[in-house]
């Protein structure tokens, strides 16, 4: 629903300004919709006839012609305008890069950059806690310790 | 403790603590509910082909999320202020202790009865038996007799600390020259970690708090022994 108003034509420039549109129960200024992009424009000769040729009746027009009429007022059909672009592509091909060359610098960090861990992170030295943390009942009721069986000295199935 | 990786709360050592878990459940299951919601209308709006340039007012609609935030948000206050008002009761506590915050280490004084005080600096790490817990163990744990309401004064001798233990559902700043009042009774004997949660320096991550219940007779003969060190 077009509510935008041209008033007049000052030197081939179209001067327009938003309507009142009553919307039923209300009313709305509607002026988020400029003038179509071709309101005014330069028509060939070709252009002008046919535009003639479209006052009469529209059944001796050729499908050419009806083509042509369209592509006057509107830039791109339906299915030009609906088209996707194959754009993805390209943003996930650059995600995937950046997430291989964070990974290789956090690789090469872990190389070359970090120390060592501390040593109650040994094999040993976890199964000792881990047999500690049980001894001491950790979280007994929900969390750790609630899934060891005891009389039997292994997880819960 | 937690368990390596763990993501959720430790099992509550408190009733507090039991309270405070239930309400969380309650809290995220609401804001789970509203989160779905949101997701799914995001990705309905996202994903038509359909416009609508012409809707110009909708009083229902504009009622309905007026109101129902106001009331889920009083179904989520309600339980909080009850917890709220549980932990501040009167407690008649059995037990008082104050723990001073230092940099960088705590000290516990139990003068009930008799004039027992102790520094709790963490284990460091060269200095671990084998089993032992990496920046959690301290020499001197606070001990405490279980299912006892204790009364614990918290404050500090330099800068900010603050008094962790997330199994008992405590947390509260030591503040110099402050004494802060909070309260608790351990439901279960056991053994409790926190650390300090208030930044006060370069070893602030190095002072953890360990909280020790143990039957009666235990923390008795416990603060004997302590005395009787203290003395030597």
């Amino acid at each position: 629903m077009l509510a935008a108003r041209a008033l007049r034509l000052v030197g081939r420039r179209a001067i327009s300004t938003s309507v009142c549109v009553r919307g039923g129960h209300g009313v709305a200024k509607v002026d988020d919709y400029a003038l179509p992009i071709r309101y005014v424009q330069d028509l060939s000769s070709e252009q002008k006839s046919l535009k003639e040729k479209e006052k009469g009746s529209w059944a001796t027009l050729s499908n050419e012609e009806k083509i042509a009429l369209y592509r006057i007022s509107f830039n791109q059909s339906f299915a030009e305008m609906n088209q996707g672009s194959a754009q993805w592509k390209s943003v996930v091909a650059g995600m995937f890069f950046f997430f291989g060359l964070t990974g290789l610098v956090v690789l090469w960090q872990r190389k070359f950059v970090y120390g060592p861990v501390p040593h109650t992170f040994e094999k040993e030295w976890k199964e000792k806690e881990l047999q500690r943390m049980l001894d001491m009942r950790v979280n007994p009721v929900e969390g750790f310790s609630s899934q060891w069986d005891y009389e039997n000295k292994q997880w819960k199935k | 403790m937690a368990h390596p990786s763990q993501l959720g709360f430790q099992d509550a050592a408190s009733p507090v603590m039991e309270e405070l878990l239930h309400f969380h459940d309650h809290a995220l299951m609401i804001v789970f509910l509203i989160s779905t919601l949101v997701l799914y209308i995001i990705v309905a709006m996202v994903s038509t082909k359909l416009t609508n340039k012409y809707i110009l007012d909708s009083q229902e609609i504009e009622i309905i999320w007026t109101v129902l935030p106001a009331v889920i948000l009083i179904l989520i206050a309600l339980p909080s202020l009850r917890i709220l008002y549980l932990m501040d009761e009167i407690n008649d506590p059995h037990l008082t202790i104050k723990a001073m915050g230092h940099q960088w280490y705590w000290s516990y004084e139990y003068t009930d009865y008799e004039d027992l005080g102790f520094d709790s600096y963490m284990i460091p790490t060269q200095d671990l038996a084998p089993g032992q817990f990496r920046l959690l163990e301290a020499d001197h744990r606070m001990v405490v007799p279980v299912e006892s309401p204790i009364r614990i004064l918290i404050s500090a001798e330099d800068v900010l600390h603050s008094w962790a233990v997330p199994a008992l559902g405590i947390k509260m700043d030591a503040v110099p020259g402050r004494l802060n009042q909070t309260a608790f009774i351990t439901s279960r004997p056991g053994v409790f970690y926190g650390q300090c949660s208030e930044i006060c320096g370069a070893n602030h991550s190095f002072m953890p708090i360990v909280v020790e219940a143990v039957p009666l007779e235990h923390f008795e003969s416990w603060s004997s022994l302590m005395l009787e060190d203290a003395s030597l």
